[in-house]
């Protein structure tokens, strides 16, 4: 992207009041600062520009001190550099180069900017997806970038092309600011993409996981996460047989519940089931990933070939989930009837339903029979009811 | 008195929203039915996450939803269906087309040929 500012020479509206030839008082009453680094801002006696008056006007030393800093530190922040964040934090190196810095507020350095995608980046990804048609997951391990925000990207980049085909407005000159104000990731197609732009095998903490359990276990017993997880969920522990399988096979535990989600098991009755909680080894987005890396401690020697068992874990991976989808579909298909009227302009989709004592419950009011239903008040319009939704699912 | 399966009205002003119910013919077309059997959304709902040349094509939708043993099994003890619900069921398959002639259609057509 062109940088706004072209011209270095450019500053800002400031200018005007600071050349000595815009009014006659000013540069007696302002004198030139030296545009080197200025000498501490503390305050220092200086004539006044009142001959006749021995009183100081009010603000005409703060004034000198901020002019002081514009001509002095801050004069380097008056043109940025491309491709460089420009906040108060940025620092000079012994070279006297200007290192950005990706703290913006000089009072609170705790807040981070965290980097956004760069038009490259964000191409590269789009390319990659749909062009050379590889998987939302390989792209993400590949560039270093969450598997949402490559769904996301794809999708918006979608979205951007369309509105160039229909010759909509693109909010172009918003766009720039912004990737100028911030830091930004950048990919370059010789050395890519250089830093990680984000984790991505960052899981959230799990609701299940924040009580503290004091847990006692004999000294004998092996008590690992899957244990820990077990517990959090209240569920019996494991039979020895399957520990020790688990053990045996790393991956193989965890594909076992990668690939087949719905084999996780349950616990508690009625509307208090829930499923287990799983170790993170499970849960984490790309546990493939730790696979390699033991694969690669194991035979640190065969790169070729720890490679191709990754490869072929990721295929499998994606295998299973693209049959999980198809049977859902087929599911879903199964249980809806489309009728197509030749007098109707709609389509008419009729799904089976069960009506009978286990969906509508001894009273009758059960949530999973069809309908609406009697004697259950709807708070759909009173005040305080929350509609959008309040917490994200991952 | 009959029985019969009729719609009864749920949701908001401009946002109706039907129970496919069985119920005596002469109770209040919003009480507690015998049973609801099902239901019925008749404003058109648009297919989403379809490609540009498929969303050209598609058609709106009206969601059905209707157990059809139990369907079977009032009528089949003499529940009588009224006519908008008749006409549901009969795209469902569960019913002949035509409510009135004791027959259907392609039955009469074929008659009239005659």
């Amino acid at each position: 992207m062109a940088p706004r500012i072209q011209n270095q020479v450019v500053s800002n509206s400031l200018l005007p009041y600071l050349s000595p030839s815009s009014t006659t008082s000013s540069s007696t009453c302002l004198p030139r600062l030296p545009s080197t680094s200025s000498p501490s801002l503390a305050y220092r006696p200086r004539q006044s520009c009142r001959s006749l008056s021995s009183t100081v006007a009010p603000q005409t030393r703060r004034r000198e001190e901020m002019f002081g800093w514009l001509h002095g530190p801050g004069a380097r922040l008056k043109n940025h550099v491309p491709g460089q964040t420009n906040y108060l934090t940025s620092f000079k190196d012994k070279d006297g180069n200007l290192l950005s810095s990706t703290k913006i507020f000089p009072q609170n350095l705790m807040y981070r900017s965290e980097s956004i995608l760069s038009e490259d980046l964000r191409n590269e990804i789009y390319d990659r997806v749909v062009r050379q048609k590889r998987s939302v997951r390989a792209v993400s391990v590949e560039l270093q970038v969450d598997m949402r925000r490559v769904a996301a990207v794809v999708r918006l980049v979608e979205l951007e092309n369309r509105m160039k085909e229909q010759d909509k407005p693109l909010a172009l000159p918003y766009a720039r600011a912004i990737h100028e104000m911030v830091p930004t990731s950048n990919y370059n197609k010789e050395y890519g993409s250089g830093r990680p732009h984000e984790g991505i095998n960052d899981l959230p903490v799990h609701r299940l996981t924040n009580p503290q359990i004091f847990y006692p276990v004999s000294e004998s017993r092996q008590f690992n996460r899957v244990d820990a997880g077990r517990v959090f969920s209240a569920a019996p522990a494991l039979e020895t047989s399957q520990v020790e399988e688990n053990a045996a096979d790393p991956y193989a535990s965890v594909a076992r519940i990668t690939q087949n989600p719905g084999s996780i098991e349950t616990v508690g009755k009625g509307d208090d089931e829930q499923q287990v909680l799983q170790p993170s080894d499970m849960r984490i987005p790309h546990p493939h990933l730790v696979a390699k890396e033991r694969q690669n401690i194991i035979n640190p020697n065969e790169f070729h070939k720890n490679r191709e068992i990754y490869n072929e874990r990721l295929a499998a991976e994606e295998n299973a989930t693209q049959e999980r989808k198809l049977k859902a579909e087929k599911r879903r298909e199964k249980q809806m009837l489309r009728v197509q009227p030749a007098d109707s302009r709609f389509e008419f989709r009729i799904k089976d339903v069960v009506v009978s004592k286990e969906t509508t419950g001894k009273d009758g009011r059960g949530a999973r029979a069809p309908g609406r239903r009697y004697g259950v008040p709807s708070y759909d319009r009173k005040r305080g009811q929350v509609k959008i939704p309040t917490r994200v699912v991952v | 008195m009959v029985v019969r399966i009729r719609l009864s009205r749920f949701g908001n002003k401009h946002q109706p929203f039907y129970n496919i119910v069985v119920a005596q013919a002469r109770s209040a077309r919003d009480s507690k039915p015998l049973e609801v059997i099902g239901t019925f959304n008749p404003v058109p709902q648009r297919p989403t996450n379809l490609s540009d040349e498929e969303a050209r094509r598609a058609r709106a939708y009206k969601e059905v939803s209707l157990d059809r043993s139990r369907a079977k099994y009032w009528i089949g003890v003499g529940a009588q269906p009224s006519d908008s619900v008749w006409r549901l069921m009969s795209l469902a398959g569960i019913v002949r087309e035509s409510k009135k002639a004791g027959e259907s259609k392609k039955a009469t057509e074929e008659k009239a040929q005659e």
